[in-house]
């Protein structure tokens, strides 16, 4: 097929393949050769600000701009394995698209969370890893672990430079790590439990604050570098290497990684005379009332002006005996926002 | 009553077609030409041969009659029509789409390429590359990424 046309035909089939279950159409599309898969993820990474999931690396990228993805989590307490889905459609129906899978280990001192793409292997060492929640032992504090650095695979222009296309090759296999990418702490409301939620803190490591200012933008992961169970040396070789690939994209250089991170907190509650309650407007997302509900949006103490810091990034809340909802936006990933509500469903500060 | 003005098309391979410049000017690269006063007479049509222009002009006919017609033609007849007409041989295929791209017929390249994504579309990677004739030229590490992507998107 000549490559121009070939081009025309996938972008029309990424195109109209635009919800799921239909998408599987464009990953399949990706698996075809070389070429195919070439093209193919260029159509979607140029589409990307759609926030769209299509390969499994979405997964780890900002969700859209200016409107929540709708998910939900459903929990298996027979196995101890909560799933995360796409919403397909409006409804508070349970059809959707599988996304990730958590299953909770507990251990003498903490409590472990693994994620992976696949339900049916969530063993570290497989290629399906994705991650790790783990709390402290009071279950007070959380932190998610990334399986792969940051700045991995981080694509920086959209020509193809020799600088650019050595770096690829040189990609070297990291080891399967845990690289720190989330922190969660939860405290009582000062003012006691009855006058308010649980106040919650998200720390996220690898996103500067400045991604929610205008025009700022959000690390994004483009690939799943593939990992080995052999220490890889260099480590510290690759990670100077990382940097400068993104020193070039932003043209500047990139904040030291402690400076400006983004800091998310739970919105404060009103509260409600007539009912004598206090509540957070879910939008109808969340139907049942729980100490785990939540509401994230950047702290205020970061400086951003006014409204900014009332726009929801990431919602969760119960909407069943074991269904609850999550919704996440820019800047934070699928990834991170499952993450931050499994440990939601952990932590027992506050509970009756 | 218009006047029916006729053009005469020279395909690659040294063939004539009279038809109607109302159907020519399906084609924009051929109305441009008409209207530039830069199209000879007989209108030369490189990298289209006569098996693929008569095909061509088989479309225009049918599309700029439907638009006529006084008792306009169901678009539902007319989309059966098309289906059967896109129903030839991939390499009939792929040639009506290179000469609906040089020839800048926009209804036959949607419907064309179009015909060729519903070939791919449900199919597995394995099924695509044979109705295509493709070469699985990944890598094993590439080969592993692509079957967890497929069992992750299929799942």
């Amino acid at each position: 097929m000549p490559p121009e046309l070939l081009r025309d035909v996938l972008m029309r089939i990424e195109k109209s393949e635009s919800t799921w279950p239909p998408r599987k159409n464009v990953v399949a599309c990706a698996g075809v050769c070389r070429n195919w898969r070439e093209i193919m993820k260029e159509i979607v990474k140029t589409r990307e600000v759609s926030g769209k999931l299509t390969f499994p690396i979405s997964l780890k990228q900002p969700g859209p701009r200016d409107s929540l993805l709708q998910c939900y989590i459903k929990r298996n307490r027979s196995n101890q394995t909560y799933y995360l889905y796409l919403s397909l459609d409006q409804a508070l129906n349970e059809d959707g698209k599988f996304l990730l899978a958590a299953r909770k280990l507990r251990r003498p001192t903490c409590t472990d969370y693994v994620i992976s793409l696949n339900p049916d292997d969530m063993s570290k060492g497989s290629s399906t890893y994705i991650g790790k929640l783990r709390s402290n032992f009071l279950g007070t504090k959380f932190t998610a672990f990334d399986a792969q650095p940051p700045s991995a695979g981080s694509r920086v222009m959209k020509s193809r430079s020799t600088r650019l296309v050595n770096f690829k090759q040189v990609s070297p296999k990291v080891p399967a790590g845990n690289y720190p990418a989330v922190h969660i702490s939860y405290e009582l409301n000062v003012l006691g439990s009855s006058r308010g939620p649980r106040r919650m803190q998200c720390v996220l490591d690898a996103i500067p604050a400045s991604s929610i200012e205008p025009g700022g933008v959000a690390p994004t992961q483009t690939e799943f570098v593939s990992s080995t169970l052999d220490t890889f040396p260099s480590f510290s070789f690759f990670r100077s290497k990382s940097t400068r690939v993104e020193n070039l994209e932003s043209g500047r250089p990139m904040s030291a990684p402690k400076d400006g991170m983004l800091v998310l907190k739970n919105k404060s509650p009103r509260w409600h005379e007539q009912l004598q309650c206090w509540c957070l407007n879910f939008h109808g997302r969340v139907t049942v009332a729980s100490v785990k509900n939540f509401q994230l949006v950047a702290s205020p103490e970061q400086g951003v002006a006014g409204t900014e810091h009332e726009n929801v990034i990431l919602q969760f809340g119960k909407v069943g005996k074991d269904v609850f909802t999550m919704d996440y936006q820019y800047p934070i990933s699928a990834f991170q926002s499952f993450a931050i509500c499994l440990s939601s469903f952990d932590t027992r500060i506050a509970c009756e | 009553m218009a006047t029916s003005r006729k053009v005469t098309l020279l395909s690659s391979d040294g063939e004539s077609f009279e038809v109607e410049q109302s159907v020519a000017v399906e084609s924009i690269t051929i109305k441009d030409s008409i209207e530039e006063g830069s199209a000879g007479n007989p209108i030369p049509v490189p990298k289209v041969n006569s098996k693929i222009l008569a095909k061509v002009i088989e479309y225009c006919k049918k599309h700029v009659e439907s638009a006529k017609a006084e008792d306009r033609v169901d678009d539902e007849d007319l989309v059966a029509w098309d289906a059967d007409f896109v129903k030839v041989d991939q390499a009939t295929l792929f040639d009506l789409i290179r000469a609906a791209n040089f020839l800048n017929i926009k209804s036959l390249l949607d419907l064309t390429c179009q015909t060729v994504a519903d070939m791919i579309k449900g199919k597995t990677p394995e099924e695509k590359r044979k109705t295509f004739t493709i070469r699985n030229d990944f890598t094993p590490e590439e080969e592993e990424e692509v079957r967890r992507e497929n069992q992750w998107a299929f799942e």
